[in-house]
C-alpha cells in the first residue's frame, strides 16, 4: 500500500500584526488529490499558506493542522518542510550570494538527513534534467537565488525546487501569475508529472486557466478568512464566467475581504 | 588623557634603539624627526574611538627578543599553505623569520624585500617615497610608528613590468607589550602591475599590545596595484592602521580589506586619486565578535579630473561587537568629471551587537557624480523563512545568508589561503 500523505486543516484561526485574518478554515488534502482555493484579493489565501508553512509573522490563535496525523503547528519551519510540506510562494525572496544550485542541494540534503546526502554529480545531473523539463536555462543553476529573476522566472524556479525536493503535500500560491501562456503550460506539465498517490496539491489561483491544465478534484472559495463554498471543478468555471457577486449575494456578504470590523 | 601621554613619553627612551639600527642618514633622520613629533603631539583623537581608555603604552622602544624560534609558526600555520610558491616574507615580532621565492622576481627587476633591507640597498627609492603618502605628523601614533617601525616590506615594480604572481607579507606577533609597528612601502612604476597581500595575525593569548601599521603605496601612471590586507589581532590589542595610496595619471588601485580581529581597531584605507583618470576600488569586510570595536573609514579623495572610485563594504557583527563604518568620498575642487560611488551594508547577528554606517560625501566641484547606499540591519526574516521552508535548519540558513552577504567581498581576495583564513574566521565567529 502506498504511503498516502494527508494535510488536515481544522478550524484554523490566524492573525498577523494583531489582526485576525483566518477565521476557521477547514480543508483536508490527501495524496492523489488536487484542491484549488480561489477567492477575491485580500481574503486570506496567502495567509493560510504562510500560516501552514510557519512564517513567524503569522500567529495561529485557534484550531490546528496536522500532516500525516502529526501536529504541524508544533514543528519549526524546516521540520515542516522535512515532513514533506512545500510552499511555492506568491513572492519568493531573493538571496544574494547564494547560488541556486547550492541552495537546492542543501535543501535536498537536509531532507535526506546527515549521512544520506546525494552525491554532488548525481544531484547536478538530476537538477539539469529537471531544468530542461521546465525549460529553464542551464545558467540559472549558478545564478544567485532568485536575484534579478523576472516574475515568471521566479515562479518557474519555485516549481523547479518542488520537482527536485519531491514533497508529499505542496501548496502553490498563485504559481500562474506572471507566467506567459507557454510557460503556464510547461509549469502545469511539470506539476502534473509529480502527481500520484503520494502527492497532494493545494493550488491557490485566481484563474480558471491553470485549472484547465491541472484539473482539481475540489474547488474552495475563500472570503473573510474562511472557506465559504466548496464544489467540484465546475465551481471554478462558474466563478470565471460570473465573478464573485452572485456568491456574495447568496451568502449575504457585503465586504468579502478581511476587514477589521467584520 | 594627558597623564597617559606624559607617561608614554617619559618611559620612552628610543634613541639607543634608533642609533643601533645602522641605517643610512636619511632613514635615521626620518625616525628622529618623527620621535620629536611624538613627544609634541597629543594623543590621537578619533570621533568614534576613545584611545584614552585603551592601553596605548603597550609597547617598548625595542622589539621583543625572540626566545622560541618556532613560536611564530604555531600562530601562523593556518595562514600558510606549503604548496604555495608565490613570494612570501614572514616577519615575526619585528624581524624577518622566513623568506620564500623572491629570487625569481629579481630576474624581472622587481624588488621584494624587507623595508629595513631596502633602506640600505635601495636608499634612493626609499628616500624618495617614504613618508610621502602618510605623513608622520598625522597623529602621535603615526609619529610613534614612523620613529620605531620595526620592519615591513618594500615592493618595487619597474616600468611596464607585470608581476606574474602576487607577493605576500605575513606579520606575526607572538608576544604582547612590545608594539607591532609594521611599515610597508609599495612603489609601482608607470605601466607596471602588481598584487600584494598582507596579513597580520597574533597569538590568541596576546596580552595588551599596541599595533600601529602603515602601508604607503605609490601607483605610477597607468600602473595597476591590488592589495589584499587582513588584520586578525585578538581582544587585548589596540590597532591603529593606515593604508593609503597615491594614484597617478590613469593608475588603478584596488583595495581588499578584511578586518576580522576581536581587538580595538581604528583603521583607514583608501586612495588619493591625484592623477587624471585615476581609479580606485575598495572591497572591505568586517567581522566582529566578542567585544570587538571597529572604527573603519574608507577614504577616497578625488583630486584629478575624471578620477573614479567605487567602495563596497560588508560587515557582520556578533556578540557585543560594535562597528562604525565611514565611507568618505571627497571630491576636491578641480576634480571635474569625477565619479565616486559607495555602498556599505552591515548585518547585526546578535541583540548585543551594534553597527553604524556613515556615508560622507564632501563635494567641492560641480560637474561630478557621486552616489551611496548604506544599510544596517538584521537577517531578513523573509529570506530566513524562505530558506527554512525548503528544509534547511535555522542555523544553516543563517550561515547561508551571511556567506552570501559577504561573498562579493570575499571573492576579491586574491590568494586562496588568505581567503580560506578569512572564511575560517567567519566560521569560528558564527559558531
Ligand atoms: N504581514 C502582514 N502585515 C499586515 N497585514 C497583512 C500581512 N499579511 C497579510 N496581511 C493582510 O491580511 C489580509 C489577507 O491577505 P492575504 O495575503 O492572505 O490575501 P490573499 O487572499 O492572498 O490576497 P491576494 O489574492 O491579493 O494574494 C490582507 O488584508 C492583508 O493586507
Ligand atoms: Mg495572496
Amino acid at each position: 500500500m502506498a504511503n498516502i500523505p494527508e494535510l488536515k486543516i481544522s478550524g484554523l484561526h490566524a492573525e498577523v500584526a494583531g489582526k485576525e485574518i483566518l477565521r476557521g478554515v477547514n480543508v483536508t488534502v490527501r495524496g492523489g488529490e488536487v484542491h484549488a482555493i480561489m477567492g477575491p484579493n485580500g481574503t486570506g489565501k496567502s495567509t493560510l499558506a504562510s500560516s501552514l508553512m510557519g512564517h513567524p509573522k503569522y500567529a495561529v490563535t485557534a484550531g490546528g493542522a496536522t500532516i500525516d496525523g502529526e501536529d504541524l503547528l508544533a514543528m519549526s519551519v524546516d521540520e515542516r518542510a522535512r515532513k514533506g510540506l512545500f510552499l511555492a510562494m506568491q513572492y519568493p525572496s531573493e538571496v544574494s550570494g547564494v547560488s541556486n544550485a547550492n541552495f537546492m542541494r542543501m535543501a535536498v540534503n537536509a531532507r535526506l538527513g546527515a549521512g544520506n546526502e546525494v552525491p554532488v554529480l548525481k544531484f547536478h545531473r538530476e537538477l539539469q534534467r529537471q531544468m530542461k523539463t521546465l525549460s529553464i536555462d542551464a545558467s540559472f543553476a549558478e545564478r544567485y537565488l532568485n536575484e534579478g529573476f523576472s516574475g515568471g522566472e521566479k515562479k518557474r524556479n519555485e516549481i523547479l525546487q518542488m520537482a527536485v525536493l519531491r514533497p508529499r503535500i505542496a501548496i502553490l500560491d498563485e504559481i500562474d501569475s506572471g507566467l506567459d501562456i507557454d510557460a503556464l503550460r510547461i509549469v502545469a506539465d511539470g506539476v502534473n508529472s509529480l502527481r500520484g498517490p503520494e502527492f497532494g496539491l493545494l493550488i491557490i489561483t485566481h484563474y480558471q486557466r491553470l485549472l484547465q491544465y491541472i484539473v482539481p478534484d475540489r474547488v474552495h472559495v475563500m472570503m473573510q478568512g474562511r472557506i465559504v463554498r466548496s464544489g467540484g471543478r465546475e465551481l471554478a468555471m462558474e466563478l470565471e464566467a460570473r465573478g464573485y457577486d452572485w456568491l456574495k449575494d447568496e451568502l449575504g456578504i457585503v465586504d468579502e475581504t478581511v476587514s477589521v470590523n467584520a | 588623557m594627558n597623564t597617559v601621554k606624559e607617561a608614554s613619553v617619559a618611559s620612552l627612551d628610543a634613541e639607543p634603539y634608533i642609533a643601533a639600527l645602522q641605517e643610512p642618514g636619511f632613514a635615521l633622520e626620518f625616525r628622529r624627526r618623527a620621535l620629536a613629533l611624538y613627544a609634541q603631539l597629543p594623543l590621537a583623537r578619533f570621533e568614534k574611538s576613545d584611545l584614552s581608555r585603551r592601553n596605548v603604552r603597550a609597547f617598548k622602544a625595542a622589539p621583543a627578543a625572540i626566545e622560541d624560534p618556532s613560536a611564530w609558526f604555531r600562530v601562523a600555520e593556518s595562514h600558510l599553505n606549503p604548496q604555495d610558491e608565490h613570494p612570501l616574507i614572514v616577519i615575526a615580532d619585528g624581524s624577518v623569520v622566513h623568506v620564500r621565492g623572491v629570487e625569481q622576481l629579481a630576474l624581472q627587476g622587481v624588488v621584494f624585500c624587507s623595508l629595513r633591507e631596502a633602506v640600505n640597498k635601495y636608499p634612493d627609492l626609499v628616500q624618495k617615497h617614504l613618508g610621502t603618502v602618510v605623513s608622520s605628523d598625522e597623529n602621535n601614533l603615526i609619529a610613534l610608528q614612523s620613529a620605531l617601525w620595526r620592519d615591513g616590506v618594500f615592493l618595487y615594480a619597474p616600468k611596464n613590468v607585470e608581476l606574474a604572481q602576487p607577493v605576500q607579507l605575513l606579520a606575526v606577533t607572538t608576544k604582547g607589550g612590545y608594539g607591532t609597528f609594521v611599515r610597508n612601502l609599495i612603489v609601482a612604476d608607470s605601466g607596471s602591475q602588481a598584487s600584494f597581500l598582507d596579513s597580520y595575525v597574533a597569538a590568541a593569548t596576546l596580552e595588551d599590545e599596541l599595533q600601529v601599521g602603515v602601508t604607503e603605496v605609490v601607483v605610477g601612471d597607468g600602473a595597476r596595484v591590488k592589495i589584499g590586507t587582513v588584520q586578525d589581532f585578538p581582544r587585548k590589542a589596540t590597532n591603529v592602521l593606515v593604508r593609503r595610496a597615491r594614484v597617478l595619471r590613469s593608475g588603478q588601485m584596488n583595495w581588499v580589506v578584511g578586518e576580522v580581529g576581536d581587538g580595538y581597531t581604528v583603521a583607514e584605507f583608501g586612495s588619493l586619486l591625484e592623477g587624471e583618470g585615476s581609479v580606485s576600488t575598495s572591497h572591505a569586510i568586517a567581522l566582529g565578535a566578542g567585544r570587538a570595536h571597529m572604527d573603519l573609514t574608507s577614504r577616497m579623495v578625488h583630486i584629478g579630473r575624471f578620477s573614479e572610485s567605487d567602495t563596497t563594504a560588508r560587515g557582520v557583527m556578533q556578540g557585543k561587537a560594535n562597528a562604525v563604518y565611514r565611507g568618505l568620498t571627497h571630491i576636491r575642487k578641480g576634480a571635474g568629471g569625477a565619479n565616486g560611488q559607495q555602498s556599505e551594508k552591515l548585518l547585526m547577528l546578535s541583540p548585543g551587537s551594534r553597527a553604524d554606517a556613515i556615508p560622507m560625501l564632501l563635494i567641492d566641484e560641480n560637474d561630478v557624480k557621486c552616489g551611496h547606499a548604506a544599510s544596517v540591519g538584521q537577517i531578513n526574516e523573509d529570506q530566513l523563512f524562505y530558506l527554512m521552508s525548503r528544509g534547511i535548519s535555522e542555523a544553516a540558513a543563517k550561515r547561508m545568508i551571511v556567506w552570501g552577504f559577504v561573498d562579493p567581498v570575499l571573492a576579491e581576495l586574491p590568494i586562496d589561503i588568505v581567503r580560506k583564513a578569512v572564511e575560517n574566521v567567519l566560521e569560528r565567529k558564527m559558531a
